[in-house]
């Protein structure tokens, strides 16, 4: 059974990272799109200096044995798979599933009904009648090591970009670093101050780019410690929050809850709070036809998510900063998904 | 020119996500003839962000961004 101090620090923490996705429009959907279709870099400079931070805070906590880094399992068949099959659906949605949550909180109905088919999906894919082809492709296509490396919990016994090649994994990260440095100041531009009083930057207009990947890296950070003095040493998940949720609502097991379920239940109260208090939150929907495709969407992006073993936050936002090769690899494919659907279904005629 | 600034077409594009509003302002921009003017209602806060400047990197003019109501506004582009 969750303790009570669990449930209230997930909470915690979720209205936090609502708060910070809505006021930042955090969306990777958006971020890797628009790349594609726009030629425009603002939300992807976000997400790689959230990355950045988050990279840098874990490995310092990790150094000062505050945590241990914990890689997701890399299974290549379904962090392919499931990457490719998240990709289209975050298209399909209008959202990844940060993107797709924190707008619920904004009243959106369209991405309530794509959170709909992310659960039911998420539970099937889990638990229901699609857990055989999860479990096909995550037993035939695991690779494990012998040796996790320093830095990293004994027991993930799973690939990182450090204990691959065996060096230390600092090296890693400061490359990294540099790398990601270099692609802020080689695509500069995009929204880097707002106008106003205090007050109105924090709470009324949207925040620069900047400030976004910031405050994101620093809830990441805030996280893993937070979520591993519950029993789950993990930072931030959408995910299995969402699976907990329904799994725990439909067959009345409460023993499902964990830390991330409310975490995710407090990040659309933050989104709500903060599109409240900008003047941002209405009930709105689009046509039917718009509402089916959201759906769909919402369906894709719940059994990719859980035949990968994890979605944008868990696996992009929570998994690269640790170097793991699944996250890597799943990455790479939700962008290959996302475009190809974006050049069919956008830019096309 | 004075100001009275009354549009040629409205597009609505209240209740959509991500990235509709800007698709389909960009695509009923490009359908648009020099000097007519755009109405766009939207609803969706990043777009609101967003249209303006990729209208303005395609060379038209921004006239106004109007909030309307609660998380609604009004955006009056010129054609160039």
């Amino acid at each position: 059974m969750i303790e009570p101090a669990a449930i209230l620090s997930g909470l915690i923490v979720g209205i936090l990272f609502g708060f910070a996705l809505q006021r930042g429009r955090f969306c990777m959907n958006s971020a890797f799109r628009d790349v594609l279709l726009l030629k425009e870099y603002t939300l992807l400079k976000a997400v790689i200096v959230a990355l950045i931070v988050s990279m840098i805070g874990f490995h310092a906590m990790a150094s000062l044995g505050i945590i241990q880094l914990n890689p997701k399992p890399f299974f290549w068949g379904a962090n392919i798979v499931g990457g490719f099959i998240f990709g289209v659906g975050m298209v399909l949605a209008g959202g990844c599933a940060s993107g797709t949550t924190y707008r619920v909180g904004e009243g959106m109905v369209g991405s309530l009904v794509a959170l709909l088919g992310y659960m039911i999906a998420a539970v099937i894919t889990d638990v229901g009648a699609l857990k055989v082809v999860k479990d096909y492709l995550q037993t035939n296509t695991k690779i494990t090591i012998t040796n996790p490396g320093p830095l990293v919990s004994p027991k993930a016994n799973y690939p990182t970009l450090a204990n691959v090649v065996g060096i230390d994994p600092w090296i890693v990260v400061i490359v990294i670093v540099i790398i990601g440095v270099g692609v802020l100041v080689w695509k500069r531009g995009g929204r880097e101050k707002t106008e106003g009083s205090i007050y109105e930057k924090i709470f009324k207009k949207g925040w620069p780019w900047w400030a976004t990947g910031i405050v994101i890296g620093i809830i990441e950070i805030i996280a893993f410690p937070a979520s591993a003095a519950t029993g789950r040493n993990y930072p931030l998940g959408i995910t299995g929050g969402w699976s907990s949720f329904l799994n725990s609502l439909t067959n009345g097991d409460a023993t499902k809850l964990s830390w991330e379920t409310f975490l995710v239940i407090g990040v659309v109260i933050g989104a709500g709070i903060s599109a409240g208090i900008a003047g941002e939150f209405k009930l709105r929907a689009p046509g039917p036809g718009r509402l089916i495709q959201q759906f769909i969407g919402g369906l894709l992006l719940g059994i990719g998510a859980v035949i990968a073993n994890g979605c944008n936050i868990g696996h992009v936002l929570s998994g690269i900063p640790q170097l793991a090769i699944s996250s890597i690899i799943f990455g790479f494919f939700v962008i290959i998904g996302c475009w190809i659907t974006a050049y069919l279904l956008l830019m096309r005629r | 020119m004075s100001g009275e600034l009354k549009p040629t077409e409205t597009l609505d594009v209240r209740g959509e996500v991500c990235p509709y509003p800007d698709v389909m302002t960009q695509k009923k921009v490009k359908s648009m003839k020099s000097g007519e003017i755009l109405e766009v209602l939207v609803d969706y806060p990043l777009s609101v962000e967003r249209i303006p400047e990729s209208v303005k990197k395609m060379g038209h003019e921004v006239l106004k961004v109007e909030k309307t109501g609660a998380s609604e506004w009004k955006i009056l582009i010129k054609i160039k």
